[in-house]
């Protein structure tokens, strides 16, 4: 044993990660144990998944969906009757998405998961590289809104019963405090896990309590890590400056995340009644479920010309 | 000791032996942002690091 090693707190193995909110070391063993401990308590105390459920994980092939395919079937054994299918969505973003949909195939094919890949060429009639031509500094909003809708048509051709995505801790801390910066309240406490009422498929975030480094760090440990490009569009978004700044200040300050959580639920829970949120409608052009008279992509493509 | 932040910044530092998180704050890296090894093994960033280790820092952030 090298000198100055921390030891995990558990055993006598060298420590691969500090805890800070539990102040703890953890060797490799015992952090994949305490990942997977984590994700299967909220999934049971939340209900994400309920026996007979066929759960269908939104899987880019990127750290975050990998991680959430590998540990919910990992975690399948503990349910009766649940099934998993994966779905990838090709956006058509060149000199990227070809990596992320290779890997997502090896995924799916080591641990033979069923894989449907949905295209926005074969859905809305054009790559998004090419719907974006002229608006790319849109580009986050636009594929957000398209790639929702791609994953709702795949989890319904899949007959999914839930739609699992990979947030994790992060990226929850980083959307309240973007809605947030907007002024979105409505955004801010619209919760899509719950109150469907039969109109669309609940999803599910299994990881958003657990920190991306954490997510990173398990597939690590998993032989799993695998380096690839990082979306070309994102130094557009607004995004990657909360997620710099965010994470600074959870640094310098161990918690802020998960208190930006806990204040959302705060204000979902007093904002209830008060705050005046559309009811569910149906698209006048499509029929999905939406708040207003169009849905997001009928309003965009309206917006397009299309 | 070598400090390889990717493969196209690899920087040689003249450091005395300090907690690996103290020399990533250094060189302006969030340690929250990166998983650390040592000589190829993973460890977390209170650990001592000394003037012949080659410390990797793995970015973890991507976007899509």
């Amino acid at each position: 044993m090298q000198p100055n090693v921390p030891i995990c707190s558990l055993c006598t193995e060298p420590a691969v990660i500090y805890q800070r909110h539990e102040d703890r070391h953890l060797c490799g063993t015992h952090f994949t144990a305490d990942v997977k401990r984590r994700v299967a308590d909220i999934i049971t105390i939340q209900k994400m998944i309920v026996p007979h459920d066929r759960v269908a994980v939104a899987l880019s092939g990127g750290k975050d969906s990998t991680a959430l395919l590998l540990l919910l079937n990992n975690l399948l054994p503990q349910w009766h009757d649940v099934r998993l299918v994966a779905i990838t969505i090709d956006e058509g973003i060149g000199g990227y998405r070809e990596d992320t949909i290779k890997s997502a195939e090896q995924v799916t094919g080591r641990l033979g998961i069923e894989h449907h890949c949905i295209s926005f060429s074969d859905l809305f009639g054009d790559s998004l590289d090419t719907i974006l031509q002229g608006r790319e500094t849109q580009a986050c909003s636009i594929c957000g809104i398209l790639r929702k809708k791609a994953l709702v048509v795949g989890a319904g051709q899949a007959g999914a019963t839930k739609l699992a995505t990979g947030h994790n801790l992060d990226d929850e801390a980083q959307s309240v405090l973007m809605n947030v910066f907007r002024g979105d309240l409505s955004r801010l406490i619209r919760n899509s896990s719950i109150g469907s009422s039969g109109k669309f498929i609940p999803r599910i975030k299994p990881f958003s309590l657990i920190s991306e480094k954490e997510i990173a760090l398990y597939l690590m440990l998993n032989d799993a890590w695998c380096e690839l490009p990082e979306c070309p569009y994102t130094r557009y978004a607004l995004r990657r400056e909360v997620r710099s700044m965010l994470s600074g200040f959870e640094y310098k300050h161990p918690g802020t995340m998960l208190h930006l959580i806990e204040s959302k639920e705060k204000i979902e829970r007093c904002g209830k009644g008060s705050v005046n949120l559309e009811p569910l409608r149906s698209c006048r052009e499509c029929g999905d479920p939406c708040s207003g008279d169009l849905c997001q992509v009928c309003l965009l493509r309206q917006s397009s010309g299309h | 000791m070598k400090f390889i932040l990717s493969d196209k910044d690899v920087r040689v530092l003249e450091h005395s032996p300090a907690p690996v998180e103290q020399i990533l704050l250094e060189l302006g890296v969030n340690p929250l942002e990166v998983i650390v090894s040592r000589d190829g093994k993973l460890i977390s960033e209170d650990t001592i690091v000394e003037a012949d280790d080659e410390i990797r820092a793995i970015r973890i952030a991507h976007g899509g």
